[in-house]
């Protein structure tokens, strides 16, 4: 870091873009680092050298293997004019230069560039996405054949096993984080959706939830298209509601700002109306603090098919890369930093899948 | 020298509010027994070494790893508190469990413990130590449990890899328990740091050494994924008479010792020819949601018999609130038994 620091202090539009990262740096992460300084109980003990810690610099060094082929088989992607700082990897999958990488993370990016190896790539093409997976498909020109990862099987992918991801990066050297396996490779599925119509439910006498209006969003879409409370909420976009999981499910795909089609009964009468969606304004959740606010966790971190969890700390900006075993097999593509103790990748046999599809 | 972690609270630059206890609030809002002598946390090569060097070193640790976690999971469980979510390990096959005393919250509280496979068995909880926030509880209902060995030998030190499991964010039974693997960072005596990532709802889950044997329960963690804290086996194994006999040990920040007559019913009553008959029962108030209705006589609480107004009163004064109660009345000529939980005044 301090490095970096010292060579940004060169560099105006670094130096920004780093502040503003370290603004980023939680008060938690302030105080505890004032905790260390002030307390001179903790630094007489000192603990384990961070050097030797799972994470440590030294720990890495036994992972030299697996970083060469990170080296050689991830892509740096940057957004900015300068090509100077880090968006996100990418994973290599053919010797022509096509790269997969994390889609919804460079949507709005008016401006791609990426580095293999040494080579920085100017002109980066975007050939396609897969929004299910949230994979884009990049190609660059390269002079020479660029070395694709070797996809894994399922048999690679056991709980406890060490992986092997994409850490920081400076301009001509890949570094690695390391972690394991840590849970069931399955489905990925949030509990919510991301936008709302404005109304609030209230539950029957099971406990279940009603589709009774209870509460109108004061400005929101339904208030404003002219729902009211007591109304009974039948369908929307012609989906006619049971559970909850109905509503879940009609809404996941759309944005803020669409419109729905809604029906609800008031009295005897159906009636109809146009809903705008709004996004769903949360507070965070405690978990999402502990694991450093939705600053440090990829924005979209559910909906996947199917993904391997592991316990790497990697951050949002490491992801898109490839996640290796100890042979430096590619068993997966880190998709999302979900929470302070999980990361997600799309399973080596999916992403052959999505190889096929998206590059041949 | 020894490092307090729970002298943090007193610490001016750290405040409570920056650690995190583990328990998930609401939807988010906390078999091999292994031969004596066989294996300990000492005797493997890795522990030996300042860090791996090589592919075979990393692969003996992995290998330790997944030879010891099968057992390690299945004692491990998830348990469901009022409000959220926390997590335990079974250490006997009677169904004894150790957790957190932040997760348990205090002394024969009913909990309910929920295994990998689904299945919700009635728990109760036992002693704690507020202080180091270790708790104990069992299982009620008769069983052969999946079990672990602790670690009696207090042989785990700085720099050990060691390996944690919790259901975090709560209960998920097709994710199952979460694995996380580290190294003992620091290791204080009444409070172990690891670098194994632990996060809300891991909460009394357990920390084990690399032979399978549990060394720690998960407590707390600061912001900086540095800092995960748990509290040492042998601070279990230190005040386990006490902990077996539902004794509330200090007066720590990580559980709140029940006020004596802080316990309120909720009805009103009189003395009567015909014994003590209630009155007027508050809407929706305990005696109210445990069934008791204005005409009922009380004939025994908490076991003994009841005559007066009085002797109800020297009862309940020694009661605090969120204890249950069993409560005898009759009503219509029928002796009925109910289950009074007693609300907070």
């Amino acid at each position: 870091m301090k490095s970096v620091l010292n060579k940004a202090l060169y560099d105006k539009p670094v130096m920004q873009a780093l502040l503003a990262k370290l603004a980023l740096t939680r008060v938690f992460g302030l105080l505890s680092a004032g905790f260390v300084v002030f307390s001179p109980a903790a630094s007489a003990q000192g603990g384990l050298p961070g050097a030797s810690r799972i994470n440590g610099q030294n720990v890495w060094l036994a992972f030299e293997p697996q970083r060469e082929i990170l080296q050689q088989s991830s892509a740096v992607i940057y957004t900015d004019e300068r090509s100077r700082i880090k968006s996100l990897y990418g994973v290599i999958v053919s010797e022509d230069g096509h790269i997969l990488t994390k889609a919804s993370e460079i949507e709005n990016a008016s401006q791609l560039s990426l580095r293999i190896g040494n080579e920085l790539y100017l002109d980066v093409e975007r050939l396609g996405v897969d929004p299910g997976w949230d994979v884009a498909l990049l190609k660059v020109a390269p002079k020479v054949p660029t070395i694709p990862v070797s996809l894994g099987h399922e048999e690679d992918i056991q709980l406890g096993y060490w992986v092997v991801s994409n850490g920081s990066t400076s301009r001509y050297q890949r570094r690695v984080k390391v972690g394991i396996i840590s849970a069931a490779t399955r489905g990925i599925f949030s509990d919510k959706s991301h936008v709302v119509l404005g109304i609030g439910f209230g539950v029957n006498e099971e406990e279940e939830l009603s589709w009774k209006v209870e509460t109108l969003t004061e400005g929101k879409g339904a208030q404003k298209a002219g729902v009211e409370v007591e109304d009974i909420l039948l369908s929307v976009d012609g989906v006619t509601l049971n559970k909850r999981e109905d509503l879940i499910d009609v809404l996941r795909d759309k944005k803020p700002g669409d419109m729905v089609a809604i029906r609800v009964k008031r009295g005897g009468k159906t009636l109809g109306f146009d809903v705008e969606l709004s996004a769903r304004e949360e507070r965070m959740t405690r978990n999402e603090q502990m694991s450093g606010g939705e600053l440090q966790l990829s924005e979209r971190r559910s909906e996947f098919p199917r993904a391997v969890q592991h316990d790497t700390p990697v951050n949002n900006d490491d992801m898109g890369g490839p996640l290796l075993n100890l042979d430096g097999i590619c068993i997966g593509m880190n998709i999302a930093r979900a929470s302070r103790v999980a990361t997600y990748a799309i399973p080596a046999p999916e992403l052959r899948d999505i190889i096929s599809r998206m590059v041949e | 020298m020894a490092v307090e972690f729970s002298s943090m609270f007193a610490c001016p630059y750290l405040t409570r509010s920056t650690l995190y206890y583990l328990v998930v609030y609401g939807l988010i809002a906390t078999l091999g027994l292994f031969a004596e002598g066989e294996l300990d946390a000492a005797s493997f090569t890795f522990n030996e070494k300042e860090v791996p060097k090589t592919k075979a070193d990393l692969l003996e640790i992995q290998t330790a790893l997944v030879e010891h976690l099968e057992p390690a999971r299945e004692a491990t469980v998830s348990i469901r508190l009022e409000e959220g979510f926390g997590s335990g390990v079974i250490v006997s096959p009677q169904g004894l469990i150790l957790s957190a005393a932040h997760v348990t919250g205090g002394v024969n509280k009913k909990l309910t413990v929920i295994l990998n496979d689904g299945t919700e068995l009635k728990a109760v909880s036992m002693g704690l130590q507020s202080e180091t926030d270790a708790a104990m509880l069992r299982i009620t209902e008769q069983g052969n449990y999946p079990h672990v060995e602790m670690n009696r030998d207090d042989d785990y030190l700085q720099g050990h890899w060691v390996f944690a499991l919790g259901h975090s964010g709560g209960f998920d039974m097709e994710r199952g328990p979460v694995l996380r693997l580290g190294r003992i960072v620091m290791n204080s005596r009444t409070t172990l740091h690891t670098d194994c990532k632990v996060i809300g709802g891991d909460s009394g889950g357990p920390l084990f050494d690399m032979s399978g044997k549990l060394i720690g329960i998960h407590s707390r963690v600061s912001g900086t994924m540095e800092q995960n804290m748990h509290v040492p086996i042998r601070e279990y194994l230190n005040h386990w008479k006490d902990l077996e006999s539902g004794n509330f040990i200090g007066d720590g920040a990580f559980a709140k010792r029940p006020v004596k007559g802080s316990g309120f019913a909720g009805f009103a009553c009189e003395d009567t020819d015909d014994g003590l008959l209630i009155g007027e029962v508050l809407e929706n108030g305990p005696a109210a949601e445990a069934g008791i209705l204005a005409g009922d006589i009380v004939l025994e609480l908490d076991g003994q018999k009841i005559s007066d107004k009085a002797q109800l009163q020297s009862i309940l004064k020694e009661k605090a609130s969120r204890d249950e109660v069993n409560i005898v009345i009759l009503r219509d000529g029928e002796q009925k038994n109910l289950k009074l939980t007693l609300g907070g005044r």
